[in-house]
């Protein structure tokens, strides 16, 4: 996938997110009662949900939108909200963010006017005695919707009220196919950006069911937006991560998003694939400075395998890698918790023995053939879209891409170093080169390497 | 420095009028608004005379009964208005009475904040005061205790009449859509069950409303905003407000659970405050209103449950009916001055008139209203559906989108359900003598 932007065609997406209280009394434990209970709930939230009493406020701004409600429009254009928006945001946020990507997303919150007209007609309290069950929770709504700077407030708002009742009868479906007895599950909506030109899709999925027993629903999406038939792109772990959404475990993701691409003559880029987050020195409260490198760079490559949604295992600690290679007969049980290398050897073991991943070694005698494996490399990222791990007589590194020019020959690799030791600063982490392009004078001429080149499980 | 009251002139034409019937001791509330930067007094009234009055009525005070009539006036006061404080009327020694006045004070408060189910606020005025007025001498001594801290000392205050208190003040409303639905406990739907459930969601539905936006003029005012536009007296500033409203995020209760039924409370409510004129803040007035929506909506439950109650201790709990619909009573409004904007308010049963609503305005707030003083527009008495078919209300119904202009015809001749006809026994006495 490649990661470029339009910076002249600026897309807006529109998030509206917010909980919709469901409850209903179920009289009978009949299916058929129940599922007309449970429609006619919805139903009702539908109704509600493009009645005059819709209200979407905008996240930090005071601006605040009836969808349903003619002539109410606070601006003409779409422009003039996001503008509105955008000072807001400025004001709130002092550092200047740099652009590091051209979606806009504009934050709603789903909300419901009680207000009416009067004269109030007091209320009614109506008791009903009769043993049953009652459902009761909450529906965390949340749909996207793409945008154009053109746009007019109403047709925005349209597609909003649209997004949200066409969630509704997702969430309907999928309440009632996995309804077992008086058993339900919440349902759950998750993006996932796919390949241009889809974009953003939204899915619903019943919360608590494992990715692992919703293989046929995943089969049917992909056949619907025509996707390949061995890569997951709709496992929980593929869900779409908003920019203006911190990751919680502080790493990295991706830093080389920003970084310009060398301009070969005749040449191409080949990336990484999806996601993966920068394992380096010193992270974790472990000091592994001057040893750990290959285990950094394998915690790379396992936290792409689990972005991408391949293995749900967490990035195993150097423990556990450790713990791993006595496991597979290749080191004595005192290698746990010593402070010793390991190499591309070790690193397939490793992955081969966590995640089940296989991978490809290449091997190099010399640092400076490594300027001749630029289609071997290039094909990888075109197929695999791994990270690589490269290592051998000297340190071990990331390889994260290449540019390579068929005709020429000229190559560049796309380097992360795990030997950082620093915090997690993506302004120092490209400006000092710790991610990086890197010529082949890169590598020790003369030393030999081996690569690890995982190879991705075909599965979705 | 302590406490400024500034009280309405008309209070002091009341208390002069009962300093000359009087012959015993007479209490009574102090309402009006407790401010930051000032305190006002707009009404007083005298606690009702007990009918089986007490042989020793000479002297002691009837703690109880003084307390149940500040919670039934509380009760009837809109945002923004609350017993502020008591009085009496008594030629006994001014140190002794000072030490009935606290008690009648703390006593007062904390019967009427257990009612509350709103959270109170760190810049809530927690200072109450006292007015003793001795009948003969037509000296007054006026002091303020800290409710809040029982230990709390007499604080010196200021007492001071002017004229047309509150002809300038603020009034804000709004009318808001109301729509519970709860389940009850299996086999327990009993009125006590119900009463607990109820209570229950009411503290959530309280949190969400405190948590919700109010526009006031259609617009999200900073909390700082001041409300008052100009000095000019007499005008009358009215605003409208609206509340949004979203459920709380994640609510820790099982998605099915059994129940031995339900209860839902829907319909629609008007909620009004009245906010002093002395730079009001915006931030004051969302709480005052939010408050109100709360207690209005609780106050009526609370009142429906006690008659329902009432009337199963009667009957001895035969009238175990599958369905049950009982319209809660609606809120009619009189002014306090007929000038000015500033009104109590009465909650009106289906079965009752409005003589009834008249004689309960002058049994608990000591006022003569006829008749066409009250404002009856704001809220219509909800006409109870007799559907024979249970299940159909229980089912959630799909509601009408559309906002149908309410035609005042179908209300008009309100139909009596069962349930309702229950009701015909409660009188409005009934409020004091099931003390």
């Amino acid at each position: 996938m490649v990661m470029d932007s339009h910076p002249s065609d600026t897309v807006t997406i529109l998030r509206v997110r917010g909980p919709l209280e469901f409850r209903c009394q179920l009289d009978s434990t009949d299916a058929l009662i129940i599922q007309k209970v449970i429609s006619r709930t919805f139903e009702t939230l539908r109704s509600k949900v493009k009645s005059e009493s819709c209200v979407l406020t905008i996240c930090d701004s005071p601006v605040i939108i009836w969808p349903n409600k003619s002539g109410n429009a606070p601006c003409e254009d779409l422009h003039q909200w996001i503008q509105t928006y955008e000072q807001e945001s400025k004001r709130s946020s002092k550092k200047k963010n740099k652009k590091s990507s051209a979606v806009n997303v504009i934050n709603l919150h789903l909300m419901m006017d009680m207000t009416t007209r009067g004269p109030a007609s007091a209320p009614i309290l109506s008791r009903t005695a009769q043993n049953s069950h009652f459902l009761s929770t909450t529906l965390p709504m949340d749909c996207v919707v793409r945008t154009s700077y053109s746009d007019t407030t109403k047709k925005a708002c349209e597609h909003l009220v649209e997004a949200l009742t066409h969630q509704l009868c997702e969430m309907e479906k999928v309440t009632l196919d996995h309804m077992k007895g008086t058993t339900l599950l919440v349902p759950e909506p998750l993006h996932f950006l796919l390949p241009e030109p889809k974009g953003l899709v939204t899915v619903v999925y019943p919360a608590g069911v494992p990715d692992s027993q919703l293989e046929t629903q995943r089969r049917e999406l992909h056949q619907r937006f025509e996707l390949p038939e061995d890569k997951p792109y709709f496992r929980r772990a593929n869900a779409y991560h908003f920019p203006n959404e911190p990751f919680k475990d502080g790493y990295l993701r991706n830093p080389h998003q920003v970084l310009t691409h060398p301009t070969l003559d005749n040449g191409k880029v080949y990336l990484v694939q999806g996601i993966y987050s920068y394992h380096h020195y010193m992270q974790d409260r472990m000091d592994d400075n001057g040893w750990g490198c290959a285990y950094r760079s394998l915690q790379t490559i396992c936290s792409w395998f689990q972005q991408q949604g391949y293995v749900e295992r967490s990035v195993p600690t150097h423990k556990d890698i450790q713990q791993a290679l006595v496991d597979v007969g290749d080191k004595q049980s005192s290698f746990v918790g010593s402070r010793q290398w390991i190499g591309s050897i070790e690193v397939q073991a490793v992955l081969n023995q966590l995640l089940g991943v296989t991978s490809k070694i290449m091997f190099v005698s010399q640092g400076l053939e490594l300027a001749s494996k630029g289609r071997e490399l290039a094909n990888h990222f075109l197929t695999e879209g791994s990270p690589i791990m490269i290592g051998g007589g000297v340190l071990a590194h990331t390889i994260l891409g290449v540019a390579w020019s068929e005709t020429t020959g000229q190559i560049r690799y796309l380097i992360l170093d795990p030997h950082y030791t620093g915090a997690e600063d993506l302004q120092v982490v490209t400006d000092k080169g710790w991610c990086g392009w890197k010529g082949p004078e890169f590598w020790d001429q003369t030393a030999y390497y081996n690569l690890c080149l995982p190879q991705r499980p075909k599965v979705i | 420095m302590g406490r400024g009251y500034i009280v309405e002139g008309a209070v002091e034409g009341y208390l002069s009028k009962l300093c000359e019937q009087q012959a015993g001791p007479v209490t009574g509330l102090l309402i009006g608004q407790s401010a930051n930067q000032r305190d006002f007094v707009v009404m007083a009234t005298r606690t009702p005379q007990r009918e089986e009055s007490t042989a020793a009525a000479g002297n002691s005070l009837d703690k109880e009964w003084f307390t149940e009539h500040a919670r039934q006036v509380s009760r009837m006061l809109p945002g923004g208005l609350s017993v502020v404080g008591v009085f009496i009327i008594t030629d006994t020694d001014a140190k002794d009475t000072l030490t009935s006045l606290r008690q009648l004070v703390f006593a007062a408060e904390n019967l009427i904040s257990s009612e509350r189910l709103w959270s109170p606020a760190d810049d809530d005025v927690t200072e109450c005061v006292t007015l003793h007025v001795n009948p003969k001498t037509r000296k007054t001594v006026c002091r303020s205790f800290d409710v809040r801290d029982p230990k709390s000392m007499a604080k010196p205050a200021d007492w001071k009449y002017q004229s047309d208190v509150c002809s300038s003040w603020i009034t804000m409303s709004c009318c808001l859509n109301v729509d519970m639905l709860v389940p009850l406990p299996d086999n327990k739907t009993s009125t006590e069950s119900m009463d607990k459930c109820l209570k229950e969601e009411l503290r959530a539905w309280a949190q969400q409303i405190e948590s919700g936006v109010c526009l006031i003029d259609g617009k999200k005012l900073p909390e700082d905003t001041e409300l008052t536009s100009g000095q000019k007296r007499n005008v009358r500033q009215t605003y409208t407000t609206q509340l949004l409203i979203s459920p709380e995020e994640q609510r820790l209760t099982d998605v099915v659970q059994r129940c031995g039924g339900s209860v839902s409370v829907r319909g629609a409510i008007h909620s009004r405050i009245y906010l002093h004129s002395y730079k009001p803040k915006a931030k004051l007035a969302e709480k005052l209103l939010k408050r109100d929506v709360v207690s209005t909506v609780a106050t009526r439950v609370q009142m429906v449950l006690e008659e329902l109650q009432a009337s199963e201790e009667e009957s001895k709990g035969s009238s175990r009916d599958k369905q049950q619909t009982v319209s809660l009573p609606r809120r009619v409004f009189c002014p306090v001055k007929v000038s000015g904007p500033v009104c109590v308010c009465v909650y009106q049963f289906s079965d009752e008139g409005l003589s009834e609503v008249t004689d309960r305005l002058k049994e608990m707030l000591d006022m003569d209203a006829a008749e066409q003083d009250l404002d009856t527009r704001q809220e219509i008495t909800a006409e109870v559906i007799e559907s024979g078919a249970a299940s159909d209300a229980t089912e959630p119904a799909v509601e009408n989108v559309k906002v149908q202009e309410p035609q005042r015809n179908n209300y008009i001749g309100v139909a009596m359900a069962t349930a309702a006809a229950l009701l015909a026994t409660a009188a409005s006495m009934l409020y004091l003598n099931d003390v």
